[in-house]
């Protein structure tokens, strides 16, 4: 089933186009990233689905209804941008007032469960404003799932968060994929989403660059592949033929020896550039070849 | 709508702004249905006026200060959620309508717990409560609290609804009763809009007043509707 599905969605404020004209669609059970420079619009995407801002044009549609629409609020869960919680209340009231709020009102055990599940059981009735940025980050996603919810849209949930509350959200999104929830993500952060996205979307002033798997994305980029080659000591009479051969067999050549590196755009070059060198009376004693990773692709978009 | 309601209700009651309101009324309504009693001994009154001799305090604070109170309790109730953005979690999860009436019926049940109080001290001294008189008291508090909430969406920064709060607290009953009794063509028609023309006719005209709260309502819901937060 589709969990989330966009045509042609866009926002303008004015006359500038924020958002212009997205087509996407998240499958459930997915963990769908998306990435972008500050700027891009992913937050305004993220508004859009979540009825935080009307669409200027366009539709949408969240686990099978179109939007906007009241009733699909109560299947979802949303985390905002940034920690934004009534620093009056204490953890427990919050997942009270908004479970309440979202038509499931969650007794004192569950709770006390979705505060376990994140970490946050031994500071229930403490309240907000003594929480540090990374336990309002946990709550913030505490709340997001609080009723429940079969979608989860999580806006930069690791920013500017340390290492090992960045790992432990990370752990907190698997977890919830486990339990069967899509989740929906924008990020910075290029090394999570690699790691925790089934899907990702590259978006750039307003439109979507490029999507796919992981896989699908470093397919397209696989036509510019870095190989690094491990040599023994090429003969003084063949190192300029051999050298020459490289300059012609791909781009970006680096001859630091015993190494050489260079870009190839195709897999089948690297067989030869192995031929080339044992024709030069070199052996080749190692071969290394980087995959593009998401900095790569995204960089390149 | 029911679950914000009761938030915005329970918060009316922290705090010392709302202590010192409550007090007021309270106080307000015990010395003047008492003064009302050395009044009626001392002063010869029609019978309609020494019927509605006790309320007299408690309704003359009302249509003075009713908006100042109101207004200074409740100013920000919309835009201080939007200003902060925890309005997302709220638009995220319910329906803006819900926010809405859900914000009115807190604060206007709130107002009816302190004036339903105040007239019960008011009938230890009356020895009757006037439904009549309370009615209109209610329909006066109705129209200043929408009001209120339809100047917290429209205005976005809470400081600015805090000032306007105290400028309109204090213009309000001026000009609203100068137009009632103003042969001005010019302004007179806005009288029909204003509670006061209403609650100074002895009829059940003053029902209009729930129905223009109910415009303003109605106009906050719209506008809100369309409001990023």
């Amino acid at each position: 089933m589709i969990a989330i599905e966009t045509k042609q969605l866009k926002k303008s404020y004015g006359a500038s186009p924020i958002v212009k004209g997205i087509d996407f669609i998240v499958k459930q059970e997915e963990i769908f990233g998306f990435l972008g420079r500050n700027g891009a619009g992913k937050s305004t995407l993220i508004n859009m689905l979540t009825g935080i801002i009307q669409p200027s044009s366009g539709t949408y549609s969240l686990l099978g209804v179109k939007g906007p629409n009241d009733q699909v609020k109560k299947r979802i869960g949303v985390m905002p941008d940034y920690s934004i919680l009534y620093s009056s209340l204490t953890a427990m009231e919050h997942l009270k007032y908004l479970s309440a709020l979202s038509g499931k009102s969650a007794g004192k055990e569950w709770c006390m469960e979705v505060l376990t599940f994140v970490g946050l059981e031994a500071h229930a009735r403490k309240k907000v404003a003594k929480f540090s940025f990374g336990m309002k980050k946990k709550l913030g996603i505490a709340l997001a799932i609080i009723h429940d919810p079969e979608l989860v849209f999580l806006d930069e949930p690791t920013s500017g968060l340390d290492a090992e509350s960045a790992i432990q959200i990370q752990k907190l999104i698997r977890r919830l994929r486990k339990r069967g929830k899509t989740i929906f993500m924008t990020s910075h952060n290029l090394a999570e989403v690699e790691k925790l996205c089934t899907r990702i979307a590259i978006m750039k002033e307003g439109k979507i660059v490029k999507s796919g798997t992981m896989d699908e994305l470093r397919a397209f980029y696989r036509s510019t592949i870095k190989v690094r080659i491990k040599h023994s000591p090429v003969p003084a009479s063949e190192q300029m033929k051999l050298h020459q051969w490289l300059e012609s067999a791909g781009t970006d050549l680096e001859v630091n020896d015993p190494y050489v590196t260079i870009t190839v755009k195709d897999e089948n070059r690297i067989a030869e550039i192995i031929r080339a060198f044992q024709q030069c009376r070199a052996d080749v004693l190692r071969v290394e070849v980087e995959e593009p990773s998401l900095e790569d692709i995204f960089l390149d978009e | 709508m029911y679950v914000i309601g009761k938030r915005e209700f329970m918060s009316l009651f922290k705090g010392v702004k709302s202590l010192i309101v409550i007090a007021i009324l309270l106080v307000t309504s015990y010395y003047s249905a008492k003064f009302a009693d050395f009044l009626l001994s001392g002063i010869e009154l029609s019978a309609k006026e020494a019927e509605n001799i006790h309320t007299v305090g408690l309704l003359g604070l009302l249509l003075l200060l009713g908006q100042l109170f109101i207004a200074g309790l409740s100013h920000d109730t919309i835009n201080r959620e939007t200003h902060e953005r925890t309005m997302r979690f709220l638009v995220t999860r319910t329906s803006r309508t819900s926010i809405v009436l859900g914000k009115f019926l807190g604060i206007w049940l709130f107002w009816f717990i302190c004036l339903i109080i105040s007239f019960l001290i008011i009938s230890m001294f009356a020895q009757k409560i006037d439904i009549f008189i309370f009615s209109q008291t209610m329909s006066l508090v109705t129209y200043q609290i929408s009001l209120t909430v339809l100047l917290s969406v429209l205005i976005p920064k809470p400081g600015f609804t805090m000032f306007l709060s105290i400028v309109v607290g204090l213009s309000f009953p001026i000009l609203g009763l100068w137009v009632v009794f103003t042969s001005n063509v010019w302004v007179s028609w806005t009288k029909y809009i204003t509670p006061f023309y209403y609650l100074e006719r002895e009829d059940f005209s003053f029902l209009v007043i729930f129905i223009v709260a109910g415009i303003m309502l109605f106009f906050a819901n719209f506008i809100f509707k369309r409001r990023e937060c």
